[in-house]
C-alpha cells in the first residue's frame, strides 16, 4: 500500500488510474524492427484482442511529466507486463525493457519475456518466465494467458482466506480485480472497507485500486 | 453445514506448489518445496458465486 515514486522518492499520495484487463508491452517502439519482432507483436495483438485485454505501451500515456514517472505509473496501473526482446534491438532499448520488467516484478505484476531464438536472457532474469519465438509460440502464449487467469483465481482464494488481515486480503483482491476486471472482487473490497477502519491514506489507495468514488 | 478449518492450503499456479494458510492469523505459514499437497490439510477452493 506504500508506493514510492522513483523520480521524487516520495510516497505516492495521489489517486492512480488503474487499468484492469490490460498489459504493458515493453519493447522497441520506434525505429526499424526485425521481421520476428513484427510477427511477435502481430500475434500478441491478435491473442490479447481476442480476450479483450487492452494493450498499452510507453506511448499510451500523454502527460507533461517526465518519462520515468510516466512509465512507473503505467507499470503500476496494469496487471500484466510483457517484454519483447530481440538481439536486433539497440542495447539502450534492451536496458530500458529490463528496467521496466524489474519494476513490474517488484510491483507484484504478472510478467513474461518473449524472446527471439538468438537473444540471451540476462542472468538476473533466468528464473523469470520466458517464451522463445518459434513454432510453439502461439500455444505457449495461450498457456501463459490461461495461467494468469488461474493466478487471479488463486489471489481471490487467498483474499477470502486471509480476511483476518483485511489489508492483505484487499491487496490480493486488487490483483485479482486488475487481471479479470470482475465486479465481484470490487464488491468484496467495498464490503471489507465498510467492515473495517482504515486511515485516510489507505482509504485513498484502496479506493483508487478499485475506482471507488466517494 | 461444513466447519471451516483453521489451516488450509492452495496451489499457486505460478509455481505449481502448495501454500499453507493460517486463516485465524491471516498469514501464509508455509510454502511446500515438493510437488503435491500437504497431507491432512484441507484444500481451499473458490467460493461459488
Amino acid at each position: 500500500m506504500i508506493f514510492y515514486n522513483p523520480t521524487e522518492n516520495d510516497v505516492l499520495t495521489s489517486w492512480i488510474r488503474y487499468n484492469p484487463k490490460s498489459t504493458f508491452i515493453m519493447t522497441q517502439l520506434g525505429g526499424i524492427k526485425s521481421i520476428d519482432v513484427v510477427a511477435i507483436m502481430d500475434q500478441l495483438s491478435i491473442q490479447l484482442a481476442a480476450r479483450n485485454i487492452q494493450q498499452l505501451d510507453a506511448n499510451s500515456l500523454v502527460t507533461g511529466r517526465d518519462f520515468q514517472s510516466k512509465i512507473w505509473k503505467l507499470a503500476l496501473s496494469v496487471p500484466i507486463g510483457i517484454a519483447v526482446v530481440s538481439e536486433t534491438m539497440p542495447q539502450s532499448t534492451i536496458a530500458n525493457v529490463f528496467y521496466e520488467l524489474g519494476l513490474m516484478n517488484a510491483l507484484g505484476k504478472e510478467t513474461l519475456v518473449i524472446k527471439t531464438q538468438d537473444f540471451i536472457i540476462p542472468s538476473d532474469f533466468i528464473r523469470t518466465e520466458y517464451i522463445e519465438y518459434d513454432d510453439s509460440f502461439e500455444n505457449r502464449f495461450t498457456n501463459f494467458l490461461n495461467q494468469v487467469l488461474d493466478q487471479a483465481e488463486y489471489y481471490r482464494i487467498l483474499a477470502d482466506n486471509l480476511i483476518a488481515k483485511p489489508l492483505l486480503s484487499i491487496d490480493y483482491l486488487r490483483r485479482a480485480y486488475l487481471i479479470t476486471g470482475e465486479n465481484s472482487h470490487r464488491q468484496r473490497a467495498i464490503q471489507i472497507i465498510d467492515e473495517n477502519e482504515f486511515d485516510e491514506h489507505l482509504l485513498l489507495m484502496i479506493r483508487s485500486y478499485f475506482n471507488i468514488q466517494n | 453445514m461444513s466447519v471451516k478449518k483453521r489451516v488450509v492450503q492452495v496451489k499457486n499456479p505460478k509455481t505449481g506448489k502448495y501454500v499453507k494458510i493460517d486463516r485465524e492469523k491471516g498469514r501464509i505459514v508455509a510454502h511446500k518445496k515438493s510437488v503435491g499437497p500437504y497431507k491432512n490439510v484441507a484444500v481451499a477452493r473458490k467460493r461459488s458465486a
